[in-house]
C-alpha cells in the first residue's frame, strides 16, 4: 500500500499494516492485539460521548465487530485509527438517536460574549498534581462537557482530546472543515464559561 | 462586526495555527493591543490545556478482558 495514502502528518502505521496483514491471513492473535491497541482510546471516547460506563463498553465492542466484519476489504486509504473512530462516532449518534426527548441544541455565539473578559481558569502549569484538586479539576470538566449538546461535545473530543486535525475530523463525522472549526470554536468558548463559572462560585464558597 | 468581534469568532483558528497570513498578522496585531482578546486567548489556552491533561485514565481492568472477550466470542460464532 503506497504511504501517500495516508495524511501527510500522519506517518504509515506499520504495525497497524502489519496486524491487518495478520488478521487477512486468519490470525486470531491479530484480533486480539488489535482490540489491546485500541480499546482504551474508544472506550473513554464513548463514555466521554454518551457518559455511561455500559454505553461505552458497548461502543468499542460494536466498533471491533463492525470494523473485524469489513476489515478484509479495508483499503487502508485511511488509517486505521481514522476509520474505527468513524464507526465509533456514527455508533455514538446512532444511541443518541434512540433516546428519546434530546432535542440536538445550537450554541449561538452571542451567548458565548457576555462577561467582560473575565474569566477564572485555573492554569494548569501552576496547579499542583495531587489527586484531591485533579478530582475536583475532573468533576468540574467532564460535567462542562456533559452539557454540551452532541455534535459540539463530538467534534471537541476528536479534535482537542484525540488530536484528530481538522480535515481528519471533517472526514470522521462527515461535515465540511469550517462547521468543524465552527464547532470547536463555540465548544472551546462553552468549556471556558462553564469552568470559570464554577470556580468562580467555588472560590465564592471558600 | 466590530475589530473584537471579527477576531472572536477567528481566536480558536488562531490558537490552531489555520489562519492565513493577512489574518494571522491582523489578529496579531489586534491581540498586542486589545487586553479584553488576549484575556480571552489565554482563558481558552488555559482550558484546551486543561482539559487534554485530564484525559490519561486507563479504562478498568474488567472491562477491558469483557471488551476482548465479547468480540472474540461473537466473531467466533459468525464464522461458525
Amino acid at each position: 500500500m503506497p504511504k501517500s495514502a495516508y495524511p501527510v502528518d500522519k506517518p504509515f502505521d506499520a504495525i497497524d499494516h502489519a496486524l491487518i496483514e495478520s488478521f487477512k491471513a486468519g490470525s486470531s492473535e491479530a484480533i486480539e492485539k488489535l482490540v489491546e491497541r485500541y480499546e482504551s482510546r474508544l472506550f473513554r471516547f464513548g463514555l466521554r460521548m454518551c457518559g455511561h460506563q455500559q454505553d461505552a463498553e458497548d461502543i468499542a465492542q460494536e466498533t471491533f465487530l463492525s470494523a473485524f466484519r469489513h476489515l478484509d476489504r479495508f483499503r487502508q486509504e485511511t488509517p486505521l485509527k481514522n476509520w474505527l473512530f468513524k464507526i465509533a462516532a456514527r455508533a455514538c449518534f446512532r444511541r443518541r438517536r434512540k433516546k428519546k426527548g434530546e432535542p440536538e441544541r445550537e450554541i449561538s455565539i452571542e451567548s458565548l460574549k457576555e462577561n467582560n473578559g473575565d474569566y477564572v481558569i485555573p492554569d494548569f502549569s501552576e496547579t499542583p498534581d495531587e489527586s484531591v484538586i485533579r478530582n475536583e479539576l475532573k468533576a468540574v470538566i467532564d460535567g462542562a462537557v456533559r452539557e454540551l449538546p452532541s455534535k459540539y461535545r463530538m467534534v471537541f473530543n476528536l479534535r482537542d482530546i484525540e488530536g484528530f486535525s481538522t480535515e481528519e475530523t471533517a472526514g470522521i463525522v462527515g461535515i465540511s472543515e469550517q462547521l468543524v472549526k465552527t464547532r470547536l470554536h463555540r465548544a472551546r468558548l462553552f468549556l471556558r464559561n462553564k469552568i470559570s463559572a464554577a470556580y468562580k462560585e467555588g472560590d465564592r464558597k471558600r | 462586526m466590530s475589530e473584537c468581534g471579527r477576531h472572536f469568532e477567528r481566536i480558536s483558528e488562531y490558537l490552531d495555527g489555520e489562519l492565513d497570513q493577512e489574518t494571522l498578522v491582523e489578529i496579531e496585531r489586534h491581540l498586542s493591543e486589545c487586553p479584553r482578546c488576549g484575556n480571552c486567548l489565554e482563558s481558552l489556552k488555559r482550558t484546551i490545556a486543561l482539559c487534554r491533561r485530564l484525559e490519561d485514565e486507563e479504562i478498568p481492568l474488567d472491562v477491558q478482558r469483557r471488551i476482548k472477550e465479547k468480540v472474540l466470542e461473537c466473531l467466533a460464532e459468525e464464522s461458525h
